[in-house]
């Protein structure tokens, strides 16, 4: 076991994790832990743009931004952290641009920029152009240029390092008005290189997380095989809240069958979605700006269609995405990798014939609650000091219950930015917290667990189990009863996962082991989101339930925070209690969503 | 948008032929990988599973099957498993491919498909390779923009035409496929490598880059540019389909050009 | 954890965890101006190369009685004359450089062994060296019409004594 010092330790070189790093890097020491090699972040996968009001094809502006991300994740949004972001947006562009990003150009040497599902032209007028956009491999872009600047600053990175607990210490406190609390504060980080299969304990004053999302829990999903939620687990595991993990956003085209994205920007570009019988459905749908409607609202729409059997292919089970209409160059010009991936993986030639897509799990609107300055929350406003999170694992809360498309970039950049700010500036002021004794010992303990298990279980197979119940129970049609199913199969999961033995027992590059541990990580978050899910009685942006159709201002009109606690019951689950948390509004009223 | 795009019409008719259709045929695969564990064994072996696949399986997919069903000490890295992630470049019938992006239905089937680590990096455990060796070269030809004089406070200007003087270039996904191609890189690993000079002419040819003529310095070296042979096994191994060669062509111009 | 023995750190590499010795290049870059004259004259040899060795084919095959007029006289009347002197060098020199270059770079990309590349380089310098020297002097000594130990030992073209 080794223990290394630092001022700032930054979980995750995805975009979140390596913007902060360049901030954070130049005014702090600085480490960087990822599981994979920073240029394999799943940032790198997305596609279609980032959206900020720079206004240089048409008239746009930030407050226009403001209302689109607000109305998008249906008033579920913080209005102020919703501001922070359109506002701070225009200047995490530029900030890339002069980092070297090359974002497409308009004739006059400007960033161009195209329409997105949802942004609108003042309050939802019409469509209007605010993605900026390098082709469609703008997250692609990003993170090489981030790690580009990362190189450029000389940021310490240790590569597959698997961060598996936060070390956190409690110390009685007394609030304002005198009420005495535990405040949780933060020593450090227990990491598993997976080369060696050793333990090194990185003790920081800051920490910053930044793991990504949790895709994985679903079988249909535009995740990478290694977005499974590790940070989000580790935080939960140690206490501190998750918040509004009910909504989990359903990408509406996804490859059928296969879940690969097909960006956003096809859409943006002008494609469209039609049935088997060849109808442009979403005019029905949403009759003003049609199939450039918010995702949740295409989605659904989506899989209404298939459910009322009008879906395309030999099962009717997909709808189809037709660029057909377009020019071949103009598709070579601004969709070159989305159409490869038709050509790759379905052999079918998007310049001729449409292509079978259906909504695919893509993104975790909830995470582990921060505010506007990236501070982790231990509860609805007591701040953890030294603790940050940026990017999927953090809820802020700017995409309230369902993000508008190209606003994930942003987050990542402008709460990334914030954070390695903030997470250095406060480690000049702050002093090393004590670690525990014996810091790794749950660590590995569980490894040990694990890794000497004599079950007769596969991983494999309880995690296939789980993605099929979730995709069947959890996806973009939800009712008490599929809710109750699926939780009532992660409980058995859970059983069998006890159940388990893994066949590689060496220390080097084990990644059976690493498999085993994130499945765990993978049951927790599942049962964190379905709890939530059957909590929470109203349909709202990625949250439909059947049984509850409509938008329920008067009672959920607020966010859920999730509390592991071993004392507490909700919904028949023990060991989790509930709360609540208040939405900030601070300029627009709940009004009904339509497009 | 361009002009190209009027309103679509509301319905149109669709061929019956939509999607590719029919039922999706199954078939079975023999997958020979090349295994070592050095703390088994210092000697490689190969390791044969036979395997009954669908026909939109990649060899990810097949190393999957065997990883989760068969032998689970079976090592590899991948990630986004679509292509655009860089973890899992390997040997596959003896070409550098990524294994998200090779479909076993384009493979013959009818014999065993051979998957081994990439080439000339050292082997740690199974398809898994050092890549510390690589990132350093990239490293070491300054991948980030370097820029003169004040920041403008908007963005800096640049036209489509210098956009795309190096737009090829800014595909690569690091994976190593190319540089783990090079029979020059496989005898000597001091040699940059087509990922480092393409990263280089990257920002050689950004109209916005100050420091082009140190990069060209850098790869002015006995293990630079002139390294190259031209034959073109890294153009055919880029999963991007950039064009290595001609890359490096072009940068071996510009250094030529500097000089005289 | 505690039933596998301790393995070497695995960074390919080393207790540091830099990079490998193997990898590390040493170059100043200084060797570069060579390398990139090195790939330079190869191409530039090359164009010149072809002038010259279809010239002298053309010459010596095609013009007046052709490949049937070479005989030791036919040489010799060619190297006469200064002009098939200093082209005849500039081949030689010119496709001898070239030569020895390509090997060069052969030998560099697949001879794995330090040592074994030294003793390839060494065989292969002073091949080309020994070869070079002897066909300058060939060619700028060359006489027809020796006379060794006051014996005229020449051609039958030669003048008697």
């Amino acid at each position: 076991m080794q223990v290394h010092k630092y001022d700032v330790v930054i979980v995750g070189a995805g975009g979140a994790g390596m913007r902060a790093a360049i901030e954070s890097g130049q005014r702090a020491r600085t480490a960087v832990l990822t599981k994979l090699y920073p240029t394999r972040s799943h940032t790198g996968a997305a596609q279609g743009g980032m959206c900020a009001a720079l206004a240089n094809v048409e008239e746009d502006n930030w407050e226009w931004h403001t209302f689109d991300t607000v109305k998008g994740g249906d008033y579920l949004v913080d209005q102020d952290a919703a501001e922070v972001m359109a506002k701070e947006a225009i200047d995490a562009v530029l900030d890339l641009e002069k980092m070297g990003l090359p974002f497409n150009r308009t004739p006059e040497g400007r960033i161009d920029q195209r329409r997105f599902g949802g942004h609108t032209r003042d309050h939802g007028k019409a469509p209007v152009r605010r993605a900026c956009y390098a082709a469609d491999r703008t997250g692609h872009m990003i993170l090489q240029t981030l790690y580009q600047n990362c190189v450029k600053h000389n940021v310490e990175f240790y590569n597959e390092y698997y961060v598996l607990d936060l070390l956190v210490v409690e110390e009685d406190a007394v609030r304002e008005d005198g009420t005495p609390y535990k405040q949780k504060r933060v020593a450090g980080v227990v990491s598993y290189d997976l080369a060696s299969g050793e333990i090194h304990i990185f003790q920081a004053k800051a920490i910053i997380f930044a793991t990504g999302g949790a895709g994985k829990v679903f079988k249909t999903t535009s995740n990478a095989h290694t977005l499974t939620g590790d940070g989000m687990g580790i935080a939960f595991r140690r206490g501190i809240p998750l918040e509004d993990m009910e909504f989990f956003q359903f990408h509406p085209t996804g490859l059928a069958g296969l879940g690969i994205l097909l960006s956003e920007a096809a859409r943006g570009e002008g494609a469209i979605l039609r049935n088997s019988e060849g109808e442009r459905f979403m005019e029905r749908y949403a009759p003003t700006i049609k199939d450039l409607a918010p995702r949740d609202i295409v989605a659904r729409s989506m899989a209404n269609e298939v459910r009322e059997g009008r879906g395309a292919g030999p099962n009717k089970d997909y709808v189809l995405l037709d660029l057909t209409h377009l020019e071949p160059a103009h598709i070579d010009a601004k969709l070159p990798d989305i159409t490869e991936f038709a050509r790759t993986y379905l052999g079918v030639e998007p310049y001729t014939e449409p292509v079978p897509v259906y909504p695919t799990a893509h993104y975790a609107m909830g995470g582990i609650p921060t505010n506007i300055k990236g501070e982790v929350l231990q509860d609805n406003d007591t701040v953890i000091p030294g603790l940050y999170a940026a990017g999927e694992v953090a809820c802020v809360s700017v995409h309230g219950s369902n993000r508008l498309g190209t606003n994930s970039l942003l987050d990542i950049n402008v709460f990334g930015k914030r954070s390695g700010i903030n997470a250095a500036e406060y480690a000049k002021t702050a002093d090393f917290v004590e670690l525990p004794e014996d810091p790794s010992a749950e660590t590995i303990a569980m490894l040990d667990v694990v890794r000497t298990g004599t079950g007769t279980e596969r991983v494999a197979a309880i995690r296939s189990d789980l993605q099929e119940t979730m995709d069947a129970n959890m996806q973009v049609f939800r009712t008490a009863e599929s809710i109750t199913t699926a939780l009532g199969d992660i409980t058995k999961l859970r059983e069998r996962y006890r159940n388990i033995s893994i066949q590689d027992k060496g220390k080097r590059f084990n990644l059976d082991l690493l498999e085993a541990v994130e499945l765990g990580f993978l049951l927790d978050l599942a049962e964190a989101m379905t709890v939530a899910a059957l909590h929470r009685k109203e349909s709202r942006g990625g949250h439909y339930r059947e049984d509850f159709p409509d938008r329920d201002d008067a009672n959920w009109m607020k966010h859920t925070m999730l509390y592991k606690d071993p004392t507490a019951e909700t919904e028949g689950i023990k060991g989790i209690r509930f709360g609540t948390k208040r939405v900030v509004f601070t300029r627009y009223e709940p009004m009904e969503r339509k497009y | 948008m361009t002009a190209s795009t009027a309103e679509p019409a509301s319905k149109v008719e669709l061929p019956a032929s939509v999607g590719g259709g029919g039922e999706i045929p199954t078939f079975d695969v023999t997958l020979r990988v090349r295994r070592y564990n050095p703390e088994v064994s210092d000697e490689s072996h190969w390791d044969e599973f036979k395997l009954t696949m669908y026909g939109t399986d990649r060899v990810l997919d097949a190393l999957h099957k065997v990883k989760w069903e068969l032998d689970g000490s079976l090592s590899f890295r991948r990630s986004c498993a679509h292509g655009v992630c860089g973890s899992d470049a390997m040997r596959i019938n003896g070409r550098n491919r990524l294994a998200c992006k090779t479909l076993l239905k384009d493979l013959d089937t009818s014999k065993p498909i051979t998957v081994e680590p990439i080439k000339g990096l050292p082997v740690e455990k199974d398809l898994i390779v050092d890549m510390e060796p690589f990132f350093q070269s990239y490293r070491e030809i300054m991948p980030f923009l370097v820029t003169t004089g004040h920041a403008p406070t908007k963005e800096r200007l640049q036209s489509p035409e210098d956009r795309e003087r190096f737009d090829d270039t800014t595909k690569c996904i690091l994976c190593a496929a190319c540089t783990s191609s090079c029979p020059v890189f496989w005898t000597d690993g001091q040699y940059f490598g087509p990922a480092a000079i393409v990263n280089a002419h990257r920002f050689i040819f950004d109209s916005r880059d100050d420091a082009g003529d140190m990069r060209l310095e850098i790869l002015n070296d006995k293990e630079g540019v002139w390294r190259c042979r031209t034959i073109f096994n890294c153009s055919e191994a880029c999963p991007r389909g950039i064009q290595v060669t001609k890359a490096i062509s072009e940068v071996k111009q510009a250094v030529l050009a500097r000089q005289f | 954890m505690s039933t596998t023995p301790d393995i070497r750190f695995p960074r390919s590499t080393s207790e540091t965890g830099r990079v490998s010795p193997k990898y590390t290049r040493h170059g100043s870059g200084a060797k570069g101006g060579f390398e990139m004259a090195a790939w330079l004259f190869m191409r530039l040899s090359g164009i010149v190369l072809v002038v010259l060795i279809f010239g002298h084919l053309f010459v010596n095959l095609m013009v007046g009685h052709g490949v049937h007029a070479i005989d030791f006289g036919f040489v010799a009347g060619k190297w006469a004359n200064p002009f098939w002197q200093w082209w005849d060098l500039a081949m030689l020199w010119l496709a001898m450089l070239h030569g020895a270059n390509g090997v060069r770079t052969i030998i560099n990309d697949y001879a794995d062994r330090d040592s074994l590349r030294f003793w390839l380089l060494v065989v292969l310098y002073a091949a080309a060296t020994a070869i070079i020297i002897l066909g300058t002097l060939v060619i700028f000594t060359f006489d027809p019409c020796p006379v060794i130990n006051g014996v005229h030992t020449g051609a039958d073209f030669c003048p008697k004594p």
